[in-house]
């Protein structure tokens, strides 16, 4: 057992800190389309440096880093508060895939722009009928000649407005079963069949789109992974996500920490100390079952179940922690401020995106435990 | 950066796993918890070299706690680790008397009084005083003290936990030899001890829950198919990792990091005897009539998370340390 780091490592986190420290772009501008041009800059700034695709191969403009240099790189962005990237849809989940799964020409076309944010991704899988229950997804794809014709309607579409792909999961065999039937597609988002409209939540942001599909088509060489194999192809990819994930979410839980404990310093109430400690200790919790992980992913190339766990604990936590601010407002909590209201409100999804807390504990029992199904 | 054991502290854990499994079987832990015989295989673990803590690190020393805590064993080997914690040089057996009758639960706070050397007070849930040569005595101005066990008086308790024995000390000017240094160190590894007893408890619970919502059927189904059973039991999953995974970054920190270590050792503490604890307790109900009964074991290990939990510090209190380190 050893939780230090390697030189290698260190070495690699001081020159990160010291790039960072030179290049900080300083505090995000408010307002959508400003906020996406900064973010869009700071993701090109890194990509210079090659940094941008971290533990992406050297030959797909990756810097083939390690899990642990991954996590290094968020743990200091969160340190630092830097911003996120631009397009951290492609970054996590879409370059992930199409390097996995995709073939030579297809990294050849869609890797680089996902780097440079050229080209923006957004994820087309749950449906208005179909969130927990992805594999009974409705939309349609039919082969005519050498391209799908595909209808239907996708929801919780982040970034869809600003994407030129999306990730979309689409059946294409109706007699199949649910899970066998799927295809993952990359379908351009710049075409007459795709309509996006913003979703208000309850935050009164619309982080979130809906995308309405009508006759929308997809070239057969858009199709990543084999046709009928989409649902092997997304959950390899959901499980990638949740695992580096656990990482980044973590990191930010930290940065809230720390500001939260500036704000309760020199508190004497019991409870309240009481409450931060705990959250502050589940914290630690969190981030020592993301590096459990690390190890558990590094041996094995395949994330364990501690990404479940960690993305389930995170919703826990950093609605915990949210709620906590709050209550010690006082009276002020019936006013909106520029920090909690929005985080307090916005956390109610954390145990529903990404996997509901009920469908992690799922997989945790089914898979972990070797629970029957119910 | 590498989170698993060594291959040495594995080979420990193995051994440790097959000895407490073959010399303490249920009717074994039985009959020393219910006639109050002391644990007959001291010499056995004498052998095995584990009563010698300067031999190993705090990591080896929280794999054997874990499976103390996995086995349930009665042994007073954990009593014994934290008088040599300590007083290193400690010869013979020990043991530790930390809380005062009536105390709070502040540990780092005693009414012992000491005059002249001589020590007086009434200390309580002492483990293993009948076996112990030596005491470790806690005292007012947080001093600390070694007394041999013929000059106090020491009445057998009785123990919520039965597979740990308990005894109440009198202190009627006893002559004490007052030891010196800064104990901190000690005392958070001791904290990490019973968290990884605890941790033991957890998971030992968690796989027989599981196991028995896999066997045990109801409407024609395993209890585990249902989700409100199988939730639980991902819940007590998520609690024995995540207190695994605190308890082994204390003992590590206590170790080779001494800038978190303190910190590291509250927050094992507080999770683990929580963690324990819930587990315990969401097992009892997934069980159903058959946990409650006496004949189960599980109350035996419900009772082992429970009392583990208030020993060196409780949950409250290490919460509390880790509030003051931040606020």
């Amino acid at each position: 057992m050893d939780l230090t780091l390697s030189p290698a490592e260190e070495e690699f986190r001081d020159t990160l800190r010291a790039w960072i420290a030179e290049n900080h772009p300083g505090r995000e501008p408010e307002g959508d389309e400003a906020s996406f041009q900064f973010r869009r800059d700071w993701q090109r700034k890194l990509n210079e440096r090659g940094w941008a695709g971290l533990t992406w191969p050297t030959e797909y403009g990756g810097a083939g880093a390690t899990q642990i240099e991954q996590a290094i790189l968020f743990e200091e962005f969160a340190r630092s508060r830097a911003p996120q990237m631009a397009n951290v849809l492609g970054l996590t989940m879409g370059g992930p895939t199409v390097i996995a799964h995709g073939t030579d020409a297809q990294k050849e076309r869609f890797l680089a722009p996902i780097l440079s944010a050229e080209e923006m991704w957004c994820q087309g899988f749950s449906e208005p009928e179909s969130g927990s229950d992805l594999a009974s997804l409705k939309t349609r794809a039919v082969l005519q000649g050498d391209e799908y014709v595909v209808t239907g309607q996708k929801v919780w579409t982040t970034f869809a407005h600003r994407s030129k792909w999306c990730m979309l999961l689409a059946r294409t065999n109706q007699d199949a079963p649910k899970h066998r039937g799927l295809t993952y597609f990359l379908m351009d988002m710049e075409q007459p069949g795709v309509e996006v409209r913003p979703l208000v939540q309850i935050t009164g942001e619309a982080e979130f789109n809906e995308l309405f599909i009508e006759d929308a088509r997809i070239p057969v060489e858009n199709v990543v992974g084999g046709v009928d194999n989409g649902w092997r192809v997304a959950i390899t990819t959901l499980m990638h996500e949740r695992a580096g994930l656990a990482f980044a979410l973590q990191a930010r839980v930290q940065v809230a920490l720390s500001e939260l404990a500036d704000e309760l310093k020199g508190t004497t109430d019991p409870v309240i100390r009481q409450r931060f400690a705990q959250i502050a200790i589940e914290a630690n919790v969190l981030r020592l079952l993301a590096y459990r992980g690390l190890t558990t992913a590094m041996k094995s190339g395949e994330p364990g179940p501690e990404g479940s766990l960690g993305k389930w604990m995170w919703a826990d936590i950093n609605q915990a922690l949210t709620t906590l601010a709050m209550d010690v407002k006082g009276p002020s909590a019936q006013l909106v401020d520029d920090k909690w209201t929005y985080r307090f409100l916005r956390a109610r999804a954390n145990s529903i995106e990404g996997g509901t807390t009920e469908i992690l504990k799922n997989i945790v029992a089914e898979r972990v435990l070797g629970l029957p199904r119910g | 950066m590498n989170f698993d054991l060594t291959e040495d502290q594995r080979e420990i854990k193995r051994t440790a796993r097959d000895f407490l499994a073959a010399r303490y079987p249920p009717e074994t832990i039985r009959a020393i918890a219910l006639d109050g015989r002391p644990d007959p295989h001291w010499d056995a673990i004498v052998e095995l070299g584990w009563p010698d803590v300067a031999e190993l690190g705090i990591v080896e020393l929280a794999v054997v706690a874990e499976e103390l805590g996995y086995s349930l064993a009665p042994s007073p080997l954990p009593a014994h680790w934290a008088a040599k914690l300590l007083h290193p040089e400690l010869g013979g057996r020990g043991t530790v008397a930390q809380s005062d009758e009536g105390s709070d639960g502040d540990p780092e706070t005693s009414s012992t009084t000491v005059s002249d050397g001589a020590l007086t007070g009434v200390k309580i849930a002492v483990p293993n005083a009948d076996v112990a040569d030596t005491l470790i005595v806690t005292a007012e101005g947080g001093r600390h003290f070694a007394v041999a066990a013929s000059d106090v008086t020491v009445e057998p308790a009785r123990a919520l936990d039965a597979t740990r024995l308990l005894f109440t000390v009198r202190l009627d000017g006893a002559p004490g030899y007052e030891l010196s240094g800064d104990f901190g160190h000690a005392w958070h590894a001791i904290a990490v001890m019973a968290a990884a007893e605890s941790v033991g408890v957890a998971a030992r619970v968690t796989q027989t829950t599981v196991d028995y919502a896999k066997e045990r059927k109801q409407f024609g189904r395993a209890i585990g198919s249902y989700q409100a059973v199988s939730h639980a039991c991902a819940q007590m999953f998520l609690e024995s990792e995540g207190a695994r995974s605190v308890t082994y970054w204390a003992a590590w920190a206590l170790d080779h990091d001494p800038d978190t270590a303190y910190m590291a050792a509250n927050c094992a503490n507080a999770y683990a005897s929580d963690a324990a604890v819930n587990v315990a307790r969401s097992a009892l109900q997934v069980h159903g009539g058959i946990g409650f009964t006496w004949e189960h074991d599980l109350h035996l290990f419900f009772k082992r998370a429970e009392a583990n939990a208030h020993a060196y510090g409780d949950a409250r209190w290490h919460r509390e340390q880790v509030a003051a380190a931040l606020l």
